[in-house]
């Protein structure tokens, strides 16, 4: 086959069907297993602060990404955050349609550098930006020391 | 020393491409670009760089399966793990240290190789604080999306403003793989997906292959090239973290765009700067880039947009190929297929979709969700 002579019908190749093993375990780091050992065992969310810029991470991170700085120092997370960025997505993670959207939020925290990208546990029409929000954790025994100890962020119920 | 591109080679971009398998998709750009600058690779180059990722590609170390297709066996050859547009800034590089005569850089999609392309765009998420949530990884566009519709007050309308005008230049591409008559209410009706993005406002993935032949200028003069030239070009990346990255600004386009217009000494970007291809992958990144690339204010890319400004016959044409709405995603290709386009409407040879009078033209790329690298190069036309 050439260039002046094309063949269209993809029948006619052949092709191997082929797939990658590809399994990993990721571990957490430094900075991780403080955060997720806290959420585990005691309800917190922790940051890493760099004393240097005055700065919290969140995501906690054993390094500041200004000042290159090794951080040792956590500090607790305010417990109601605001979101800053909202979505609604009508498929699920391999592209297929949800019955029911899903709403993710991009939340954030005063006085902390970073958040947390987590579902938000709004139906989609009350779904938006500038909502207080407090996480929904797990119970205490169902709690592994992962990201989806967190179930998802909720509004802050009013007091009065 | 100035650096120029002389030699252009794309294949046509395609939902799939049967017949060929990726190496030989890279031969026939190869062979295209080579017989465009008149050299014969096995003499005349110095040096070849790939733009690929492994996961694309579906096997490791993508960069032993390349020097053959590209007439680069037992030759200098690397691979850049990043977007087309950074390889040409390695391949600038080179050229500039003396080195190097000829340059090419090749880069190119097989997406309709992979089966679960969703599953490998996936793996770009952080493993341990994003992936396991189950998102698809264009819930960080939407975030994105929302961040900056709010942050400029600009309207859903804009974004599809974006989208009917760049699958309508993509009918004026013939190399472009979904150029359609599709209009603006089409876009606004179109089935949600990651709110407020819709379905038509993501780009499909497409095959195709763009090579490009650089020299320095003596090696022009020696090859009687008439080059389009590299005047500026830069690349920057943001935290690759979701987390601590800015939401509504492209800052790392922003920073790739200072960069690439110290070098050119372009100092009004917006008045020294004709017409401008930017990465569109989403329909509001076209917005967002070119207001972080200065060629418009904060919160007035949507109002131009939705003026006409950007139209191919408006007062700044952008993405008169079709941008990736019009002629798909072509993944690490992107940018390169841009920074092609540039150099032929400043050849004057763009065809039916050519553009009057231009002489300076910006190409852009980003690295697609859920990165926040960019590149971009000034390109000028000569002497």
């Amino acid at each position: 086959m050439t260039f002046l002579d094309r063949t269209t019908d993809a029948r006619k190749f052949r092709h191997w069907e082929g797939d990658v093993e590809a399994d990993y375990i990721y571990t957490s780091g430094v900075a991780g297993e403080r955060f997720f050992v806290a959420l585990r065992d005691e309800g917190r969310m922790l940051a890493s602060r760099c004393t240097a810029c005055k700065l919290d991470y969140l995501p906690p991170r054993m390094f500041c990404e200004d000042c290159f700085a090794e951080l040792t120092e956590y500090v607790d997370v305010p417990r109601t955050g605001r979101v800053a960025a909202v979505t609604v997505a009508h498929v699920d993670r391999t592209g297929a349609k949800l019955s029911h959207p899903q709403v993710w939020a991009f939340v954030t925290f005063e006085g902390i550098r970073g958040g947390l990208l987590h579902r938000l546990l709004v139906a989609p029409k009350q779904a938006r930006a500038g909502l207080s929000v407090q996480a929904r954790l797990k119970s205490r025994d169902g709690r592994t020391g992962t990201i989806v100890d967190i179930e998802g962020f909720e509004p802050v119920r009013s007091r009065f | 020393m100035r650096v120029g591109i002389i030699g252009i080679g794309m294949t046509a971009f395609r939902p799939s491409t049967p017949e060929y398998n990726w190496k030989e998709l890279m031969f026939e750009a190869a062979s295209r670009a080579y017989a465009d600058a008149a050299i014969n690779p096995r003499e005349d180059v110095d040096s070849f760089i790939t733009c690929a990722e492994d996961y694309y590609e579906g096997f490791g170390i993508f960069d032993e399966f390349v020097p053959d297709q590209l007439g680069a066996a037992l030759r200098p050859t690397c691979t850049v793990s990043g977007d087309g547009l950074q390889g040409l800034a390695n391949a600038y590089m080179q050229i500039q240290t003396g080195l190097i005569d000829v340059a090419v850089v090749e880069a190119h999609s097989k997406a309709s190789d992979v089966v679960t392309l969703d599953g490998i765009i996936e793996h770009a998420l952080d493993p341990i604080w994003n992936k396991p949530l189950g998102a698809h990884p264009f819930v960080v566009a939407g975030l994105e999306a929302d961040a900056y519709l709010r942050g400029t007050r600009t309207s859903p309308k804009a974004l599809a403003a974006v989208v009917a005008k760049n699958r309508r230049n993509g009918l004026r591409n013939p190399l472009a793989a979904y150029g359609a008559a599709v209009d603006a209410d089409q876009a606004m009706q179109s089935e949600e997906r990651f709110a407020p993005i819709r379905a038509l406002d993501i780009s499909n993935p497409a095959d195709g292959c763009v090579v490009l032949v650089l020299a320095s200028d003596r090696a022009a003069k020696k090859l009687h090239a008439d080059p389009v030239w590299i005047r500026g070009i830069g690349w920057a990346s943001d935290s690759p973290s979701l987390e601590t990255r800015d939401w509504t600004a492209a800052t790392y386009a922003r920073i790739a765009a200072d960069m690439a217009y110290r070098l050119a000494k372009v100092r009004r970007p917006a008045t020294d700067i004709d017409f401008a291809e930017v990465d569109d992958r989403f329909s509001y990144k076209e917005l967002q880039h070119l207001e972080s690339l200065g060629l418009a204010k904060k919160g007035e890319a949507g109002t131009r947009v939705l003026r006409g400004d950007y139209d191919a016959d408006g007062r700044f044409p952008v993405n008169v190929s079709g941008g990736s709405l019009g002629c798909g995603n072509v993944f690490e290709a992107t940018g390169l297929h841009r920074a092609g386009e540039v150099a032929l409407q400043l050849r004057g040879d763009a065809g039916v979709r050519q553009l009057d009078g231009v002489r300076v033209g910006v190409a852009q790329s980003w690295r697609f969700v859920p990165s926040a690298t960019g590149a971009v190069a000034v390109l000028g036309a000569g002497p």
